[in-house]
């Protein structure tokens, strides 16, 4: 039987040498295009396997998790005993960024203690007055002066909500002038939060920080990231439930505690901003159960930690999301980021008033300036 | 869904070898790229496809009507009210705010109030690209330049997902024409695709990302905390950061649309060589300045009626520029700055010169570059204080500490620049010794890219610059 087979072209030396671009350069099939795309990002998958691995521990709880998780960890496997991992480790040993692939999931936080015994920092301690004397008028607690020569430390970090608030505090503090902001700016990281230390591990994070910096004030701002029904690091043998359950709050409350705890216990007075009301109400209600389990735990570290509710600040007559508010000269100024979550400057700008307020409360920032006018 | 994600990674490869596979038979790869590419803008939200749908469609209908009209004043009128939709849209979801509280205030000034209340819209992502581009095919088909192509063409082009959410701006007839005839599947410019792909990856990834996050965020958000040596290399380091985050985005588009077998406009073109203001928008988003001349700056008249309209002309077509960039103020001063330095620039070259060489070209690229830095100042600063601290930050505190001018800053402001005066040469000869490589090569290089980018770039992907627009 005759089999039909099509022409073939000529076999010249052009199409021996294959195609070429109008530049002279080797052209190939799409065929090789996509082979090359796909051994590129199989290979580069392999040299990036920690990395990849650890991107997707770090996601949102749901099947692309355990999608990834399971696609990831075996590849990790096979690239460790390939030894292609090598490559990876030894850049990132040579640019000085060597464990950033660790996942940790630690939370270390300092032992709970009943927190009316927890001395406050900067405050002057109590005198008992003798015996027979007449007890003296009660006095307001002096509070610890700074000036432009001995600057109260301030350092300022948390999630993404603190970048625009947190840098109207620097600007105000540079005002104010008796405030040092600590570092460049605010400590921020973007999609982070106390709910998943394997993200950023915020718990050693701050008390590293607190121990370095030596700051005698602390602005912090999470919970954005929060509004969760799953957390790692929690304890064995502990569930935590769905988001706002009685173990949930409780697991969420413990960190919190700890966390004003480690700053506290660095000697540092804490500013918590809470979270804004938002565009959408599910989220809005989310986080007025995180705010109200900040708030109950900085209620009980009176005089150490102060929370600062901006929920009612950037609500509008309503009640409701204000995008706009009007500002103290009668315009009309955007408060708010398009995401209807974030801040915008002037939005920062009336935090950044907030947490000034609360910190002149706590310490004395202006009287350098009578003594100066002396 | 970001060019350089994962996500991205995973649909590319469904659809490029799907796009492929459909190209020889049009009437199938047309449905199936449009259907892939509302997919695509779909991942930011899925509500904006029926805009974008109902673009195409707004377009089309009076591109078509304009092309079957032969009387003058009729066209004129459809082609009025296509524009009006195309602005109008634009106008809503982007400057509606913007203009309301800017007016409210102004009455606020004189005691009045303005009783029309603020919408807090979203802006859908690309609106500014894709409007540009259906505005440039009602006006083609008014001018004749280009008769209107069926429905699923024009879906096609104005969807496009190499191009749909940050350009190039690609015109019809660049575009169009490749659209209606199936790609060669056996010469795919691979070369230069990858290579493009790999470059504006780590432009995007290691250049941009770390400049911000090293200096630029830094020093614009408080900059009256910041040495004045701090302030000038956080303009250096802007003025590199966008140059990399955009032209980085550009040559990933153009990249992925050339393994799809298609050819986009070239974006960028080392703009911080210019030797003139000029020169530097034939260098800088080529096809936005091209945009602007033939439908902005031609139309009113470009230089065709004296001397003092053409400075009017230009300053018109930078200051709608400028707010074609954000909803703000300090765009418009950007745009402004830009159409100054243009008349200006065009009052001395009045003066006859001989091209400068030498020192003297040195001179003028130094003092052009500089310019364009004043002006990025306006384009980053998020209020007209926060330009002023940096402007008057500048002179004022040469003795504080400056902390954050690293080696790591310096080198990437160096390395951004410095690649802009490589010899042209240079990336075709890598590109032509790419190409020799065996496939399994071509992979193992792309890979090694792929890796040293994910080690040297900060944490997470951040979005690019240009989406707000």
């Amino acid at each position: 039987m005759a089999v039909e087979t099509r022409p073939r072209p000529p076999r010249t030396p052009a199409r021996r040498r294959g195609r070429t671009t109008e530049d002279g350069r080797r052209a190939l099939t799409a065929g090789h295009a996509l082979v090359i795309a796909v051994l590129a990002l199989v290979l580069g998958s392999l040299l990036n396997a920690p990395g990849l691995h650890k991107s997707a521990y770090n996601q949102p709880e749901g099947w692309k998790r355990d999608v990834a998780l399971a696609l990831t960890g075996p590849l990790a496997d096979v690239s460790h005993a390939l030894l292609l991992d090598r490559p990876r480790k030894l850049l990132q040993a040579a640019l000085g960024r060597s464990g950033e692939d660790r996942i940790d999931t630690t939370i270390a936080l300092p032992p709970a203690t009943p927190a009316a015994t927890t001395p406050a920092p900067s405050t002057p301690p109590a005198t008992t007055p003798p015996v027979g004397a007449t007890p003296p008028a009660p006095q307001k607690p002096r509070k610890q002066a700074f000036s432009p020569r001995r600057k109260l430390r301030l350092w300022i970090a948390g999630d993404s909500l603190v970048i625009t608030p947190g840098w109207a505090i620097v600007r105000a503090a540079g005002r104010a002038r008796a405030i040092l902001p600590l570092g460049s700016g605010p400590d921020a990281r973007v999609a982070t939060g106390l709910e998943r230390p394997d993200v950023f591990n915020w718990f050693s994070y701050v008390a590293a920080k607190a121990r370095t910096l030596r700051p005698n004030a602390v602005v912090l701002a999470f919970g954005a990231n929060d509004d969760h029904d799953y957390m790692t690091g929690v304890p064995e043998g502990v569930s935590i439930g769905s988001f706002g359950s009685p173990a949930w709050v409780r697991e969420y409350r413990r960190r919190v505690a700890g966390m004003m705890d480690t700053v506290n216990r660095a000697g540092a007075f804490l500013v918590w901003i809470g979270l804004p009301i938002t565009r959408s109400e599910t989220q809005t209600q989310r986080f007025d159960t995180i705010n109200a389990i900040v708030e109950s735990e900085a209620r009980k570290r009176r005089g150490r930690v102060v929370y600062v509710d901006t929920y009612a600040t950037f609500a509008s007559d309503s009640g409701g999301f204000a995008q706009y508010l009007t500002d103290d000269a009668g315009r009309t100024v955007l408060v708010r980021a398009p995401d209807g979550v974030h801040f915008e400057r002037a939005g920062g700008d009336v935090i950044a008033r907030m947490v000034l307020r609360a910190l002149n409360e706590k310490f004395d920032l202006t009287s350098w300036r009578r003594k100066a006018r002396r | 869904m970001l060019f350089p994600t994962a996500t991205f990674a995973l649909f590319f490869l469904v659809v490029l070898p799907l796009s492929w596979l459909t190209m020889p038979r049009p009437h199938r790869w047309r449905p199936f790229i449009v259907a892939a590419s509302y997919v695509f803008y779909s991942w930011w939200d899925w509500r904006f496809v029926f805009l974008l749908a109902g673009s195409t469609l707004w377009n089309q209908l009076l591109a078509v009507a304009i092309h079957r009209s032969a009387v003058p004043a009729r066209r004129r009128l459809l082609l009025v009210v296509a524009l009006a939709g195309n602005v109008g849209v634009l106008g809503y979801f982007k400057y509606y705010d913007f203009f309301v509280s800017s007016t409210d205030n102004l009455l606020a000034v004189v005691g009045l109030d303005l009783p029309v209340g603020l919408r807090s819209l979203v802006l859908p992502v690309g609106v500014s690209f894709y409007t540009f581009m259906a505005i440039s095919y009602v006006v083609d088909a008014y001018r004749g330049d280009f008769e209107p192509v069926t429905l699923e063409k024009f879906a096609a082009y104005l969807s496009f997902f190499p191009h749909l959410v940050a350009g190039p701006i690609v015109r019809p007839g660049e575009l169009i024409p490749q659209l209606e005839t199936p790609r060669d599947p056996r010469s795919v410019d691979t070369s230069r695709a990858f290579y493009l792909i790999a470059t504006g990856l780590f432009k995007k990834v290691v250049i941009a990302n770390y400049l911000a996050g090293a200096i630029v965020d830094d020093v614009f958000g408080a900059p009256g905390q910041h040495s004045s040596l701090e302030l000038l290399v956080a303009i250096y380091a802007y003025a590199v950061q966008i140059y990399a985050d955009f032209s980085g985005y550009t040559d990933m588009a153009i990249g992925i649309a050339l393994l799809l077998g298609f050819r986009f406009p070239q974006n960028f073109d080392s703009p911080y060589t210019a030797v003139s203001i000029q020169d530097f928008w034939r260098r800088w988003h080529m096809t936005l300045s091209r945009w602007l001349r033939d439908y902005v700056y031609i139309p009113l008249g470009g230089n065709r009626k004296g001397e003092l309209l053409t400075y009017r002309n230009l300053l018109l077509t930078m200051l709608i520029g400028g707010l074609w960039h954000g909803a703000g103020w300090t765009f418009v001063v950007w745009g402004g700055l830009h159409g100054v330095y243009l008349a200006a620039g065009r009052l001395r070259r009045g003066r006859k010169e001989a091209p400068p060489t030498g020192l003297a070209l040195w001179r003028r690229r130094l003092v052009t570059f500089h310019l364009v830095c004043l002006a990025w100042v306006f384009f980053r600063a998020d209020s007209f204080g926060t330009a002023k601290d940096v402007l008057v930050g500048l002179f004022t505190r040469w003795d504080a500490a400056s902390p954050l001018v690293g080696t790591g800053v310096v080198l990437a402001i160096a390395a951004g620049i410095a690649s802009q005066y490589l010899p042209a040469r240079l990336p075709y000869r890598l590109m032509e010794r790419f190409s020799r490589l065996p496939v399994p090569a071509q992979a193992a290089v792309l890979a090694l890219v792929l890796m040293v980018t994910s080690v040297m770039g900060p944490e997470g992907v951040a979005p690019f610059i240009y989406f707000r627009f």
